[in-house]
């Protein structure tokens, strides 16, 4: 039992470097124009939120919202292809990677930082009004922790006792300012107590776990007993985006993050140490993975862009022009 | 409720009535916003509705219209219809973003997957409170993709078009002007019966609030009241203007205008936002697209010219249009024909 969920955990951290690895490539080719944010080196936050989300509960995420659409279900198909920029995208191509938004799943995203949060307090909200035992989560990160709207949003949930869960992504960099010099508190969970709401601070590169403390946060607010703040600490590989010269830090620092810190290196080492798996049986597991994702990228890739006669599509539902 | 103490109702107690039929027509619908329940709002057009619905569909929020602003656009998400109160316009400077970024740009950016069915209630225009609780900025809305913006003038069209604003599956401005909110039903210049059973009107049909010859005064909001009364004094002087009532700034409905400027072949775009870059461009704008360069005899804008608005009344009256300075810029353009 413990030998297969650990398992699943282990197949999710890879989907999620694959999916990135698969975004990746479309910013080498040209294929994806603009900023990409992706998430590679935080994969076991996706992989720990995984488990203990219900199909009818909501996640709102950022600018880096890849591995938590993957873990609340959104199908890769889609997000890919509108990562992509195609006609067969989640959003036909009009959102792109930082705006995706799947009503099937109850998953969103802003690319606005910290502007996550008071739209899950919305859903918070009506959850709470209709009686329903669903659970918001409102994913930010270090950086959004100190807009105006976290304070607002967890002030609200903690008065009325809602229903959500900010799930904070500790990598310390807001794109060049470290949190540990503009920040008031030394962590980021201990500003939960001004809320009256639960809140840990964890090693999030660890999707064991993170799945145990994202299951007792989630599990507190479902049960009525008001918001709850999950600090999870990670390590962003890359720069902000693809293009960022990322050189606010230093070259053997990065370096070592890489080697020291990788959820997929760690974890595999903690499986093998533990007696749970194999090397061949994970290398198995990375391969199948691998492949899937190769193959899920050639269908995409020949998906078609939107018709640009479509550009002033849904601006209006009403009878309405400017 | 009687007749006649409805003529006595202030034009606040007739969108109180259009949230209490909308409220009980639609359980999905609620509202949210500072003193919108124990206090019925501070202009009173949320009066009665905690008693009747409760503190959970009539939200008093603490302040923070950035949360309470995105809490719209959640609930929209998962299938309710908030009207949220903003509850003077200039406020929305610290909850542009849920407003401009969010509300406005999902319809599109989910590729017409997710419907914004929200309603942003907020109190416009000048009653003497100086720079930061006067201000109009529909123009400003209008210019940002993705909003209908509407702006009544009438007690009907409070109610009319606050329904429609509820029941639309579009995303809403409805800035009401406060010397309108707080004028009674019967101090109105041509006061139309208010019906108590729930009616709509559409967006984007402009109403002839006067019917004249000469020239075609295009306005909004209080501009209406402004300038009906501006009307009876040019009247007197020989001077007959139509006046169109736009109702809605998004959509804008420039057939009724060309209709009105075909007759008359003068415009005078009378607005109490800011002059320059905003509604009144924009109307010129489009008259002369529609019409050539040389469709029109003459054309003149009266709109606060791109400053603050002053504390002295001295000063107010020097910068925002009102019924005496409709009437100057009316003479102005016909002593120039």
């Amino acid at each position: 039992m413990e030998n297969e969920r650990s398992l699943a955990r282990f197949e999710r951290l890879a989907q999620m470097r694959h999916f990135d690895e698969a975004c990746l490539a479309g910013v080498m080719s040209r294929e994806i124009h603009g900023e990409l944010h992706i998430g590679i080196g935080q994969e076991a936050i996706g992989a720990g939120m995984a488990e203990a989300l219900r199909p009818g509960d909501a996640v709102v995420s950022t600018h880096r919202n890849h591995f938590h659409a993957l873990a609340k279900g959104v199908s890769p198909k889609a997000l890919l292809a509108e990562i992509y920029e195609k006609e067969t995208g989640l959003c036909r191509g009009r959102g792109g990677h930082m705006h995706p938004f799947d009503l099937s799943t109850n998953f969103s995203a802003t690319g606005i930082v910290g502007a996550s949060l008071p739209v899950a307090l919305g859903y918070a909200y009506g959850f709470k009004l209709r009686g329903q035992d669903h659970v918001a989560v409102g994913v930010t990160g270090d950086g959004g922790v100190l807009t105006g709207g976290f304070h607002e949003s967890l002030n609200m949930a903690g008065a009325w006792d809602l229903p959500l869960v900010v799930l904070v992504e500790n990598n310390r960099w807001a794109i060049s300012v470290d949190i540990n010099e503009v920040s008031a508190t030394e962590t980021l969970a201990e500003r939960s107590h001004s809320y009256g709401a639960w809140g840990r601070k964890i090693d999030g590169t660890d999707p064991d776990l993170v799945a145990k403390a994202f299951a007792e946060a989630v599990d507190h607010a479902r049960s009525g007993q008001g918001p709850a703040v999950l600090e999870a600490t990670c390590h962003r590989f890359h720069g902000h985006f693809e293009g960022d010269h990322d050189t606010y830090r230093d070259r053997e620092e990065k370096r070592r993050i890489r080697k020291e810190h990788d959820p997929l290196v760690l974890y595999r080492a903690k499986l093998i140490e533990a007696g749970l798996a194999d090397a061949q049986t994970l290398d198995r597991i990375e391969q199948t993975s691998k492949e899937a994702m190769t193959a899920l990228l050639e269908e995409v890739r020949d998906d078609t862009q939107p018709d640009a006669s479509g550009a002033l599509d849904h601006r209006f539902v009403g009878a309405t022009s400017p | 409720m009687s007749v006649a103490s409805r003529e006595s109702w202030n034009t606040s107690l007739f969108v109180a009535e259009a949230l209490r039929l909308e409220m009980a027509r639609d359980e999905n619908v609620l509202m949210l916003g500072e003193d919108v329940g124990r206090n019925g709002g501070v202009f009173g057009s949320s009066r009665g509705l905690l008693d009747e619905f409760g503190a959970m569909r009539v939200r008093d929020t603490p302040i923070s219209e950035m949360a309470f602003t995105g809490m719209g656009v959640g609930l929209c998400m998962s299938g309710f219809r908030p009207v949220v109160e903003i509850m003077f316009v200039d406020f929305i400077g610290v909850c542009l973003e849920q407003v401009y970024n969010a509300m406005a740009k999902i319809p599109y950016m989910s590729g017409g997957q997710v419907r914004m069915p929200m309603v942003i209630k907020t109190a416009g225009g000048c009653i003497g409170s100086a720079a930061q609780h006067s201000q109009c900025l529909w123009g400003l809305f209008a210019h940002l993709p993705g909003m209908v913006v509407v702006a009544p003038s009438s007690p009907y069209d409070h109610r009319g078009l606050m329904a429609m604003a509820v029941e639309s599956d579009d995303p809403v401005i409805y800035i009401e002007h406060k010397a309108l909110l707080l004028k009674r039903w019967r101090q109105f210049h041509d006061a139309e019966p208010v019906p108590e059973e729930r009616f709509t009107i559409p967006f984007g049909q402009a109403k002839v609030a006067r019917e004249g010859g000469d020239l075609t005064v295009v306005t909004l909001s209080a501009g209406v009241e402004y300038a009906l009364e501006a009307a009876d004094t040019l009247a007197k002087e020989g001077s007959d203007v139509e006046i169109i009532d736009l109702r809605t700034v998004v959509p804008l409905d420039m057939p009724t205008v060309l209709n009105s400027l075909s007759k008359t072949g003068r415009l005078l775009v009378v607005d109490e936002d800011y002059l320059s870059f905003g509604l009144s461009g924009e109307i010129v704008a489009r008259a002369v697209e529609a019409l050539g360069p040389s469709g029109l005899r003459q054309v003149a804008r009266h709109a606060v010219p791109d400053v603050p608005v002053p504390a002295a009344l001295s000063l107010e009256h020097a910068v925002v249009p009102g019924p005496a300075s409709i009437v100057e810029a009316v003479r102005k353009m016909a002593a120039a024909s």
